[in-house]
């Protein structure tokens, strides 16, 4: 899984791409919560490009999720494929998570 | 005369091991009438319950064998995952697939765990699991409706 990071106006985006599945797990969970834990709390996860996720993977999603309330701070998901969003739908996840097919919409969200 | 084709894969119980099947499940649903978004639900049940066998039955340890089986039928495409681990709880399976209602201002009621066999069920038509000589079976019906639709 390919993570990349990027800042706009103090807000964390990370795209991710490839399968996030077990064995990815720790590896992204890591690298999201160090985003979480430096930044102001305040996440965009780009899931444009992951393909395929599992159960595994949206543990990693509400983990981070829950890091970030710590810091009174939110994330938000952009444009899930429609395999993704089905999965988070059919886990009721989208009662959490803010899902956005804009990116200036989700940054409005957390601005 | 229409004929069940069967075959039988093995990995170790190790995570980067399953996308081996995850592949093999890929390229044996086309050859069936699946249209894609069903071939993905059967891939997530099949790697659900390869999780869970990893993570469960042998507890994350690795060296011990996940066994997959495939059979085609002309009305049916059925995976069984073996493993000689640890059993799921009795009755586990059969409980009411019941995912609870998240409060979003709330994050101690967000779980972090336990929605595999939630997904299996809802993406499969039906699912039984036995227990029998120290071998546990998740066996996994996706029946096939021509072009292919959900789970009944």
């Amino acid at each position: 899984m390919v993570v990349t990071h990027r800042t706009v106006d103090g807000i964390d985006v990370i795209a991710l791409a490839g399968r996030l599945v077990m064995a990815d797990v720790p590896q992204v969970r890591q690298r999201l919560l160090e985003t979480v834990e430096r930044g102001g709390g305040k996440l965009i996860l780009d899931l444009a490009e992951v393909g395929f996720m599992d159960s595994s993977g949206l543990s990693v999603l509400v983990s981070t999720f829950k890091a970030a309330r710590l810091k009174d701070g939110e994330v938000v998901l952009l444009h899930p494929s429609p395999t993704v969003r089905s999965l988070i739908e059919l886990t009721r996840l989208q009662q959490i998570f803010s899902i956005f097919d804009d990116e200036n919409m989700a940054l409005n969200r957390l601005r | 005369m229409a004929v069940t084709r069967t075959i039988s894969l093995a990995i170790e119980s190790r995570p980067e091991c399953i996308e081996l099947l995850s592949s093999a499940v890929n390229g044996l649903c086309r050859l069936t009438a699946l249209p894609a978004t069903d071939i993905a639900q059967i891939e997530l049940a099949m790697v659900e319950a390869v999780n869970n066998a990893v993570e469960h039955a042998y507890h994350g340890e690795p060296g011990h064998a996940v066994m997959v089986e495939f059979r085609l039928a002309p009305d049916r495409f059925t995976l069984l995952v073996r493993d000689r681990g640890d059993p799921m709880e009795p009755g586990k399976l059969g409980a009411p697939v019941s995912v609870a209602k998240l409060n979003e201002a709330d994050p101690e009621t967000w779980p972090l765990r336990g929605r595999g066999l939630a997904i299996i069920k809802s993406c499969m038509d039906s699912v039984e699991y036995h227990v029998c000589n120290g071998e546990n079976t998740l066996t996994m019906n996706r029946l096939l409706r021509g072009t292919g639709s959900g789970p009944a």
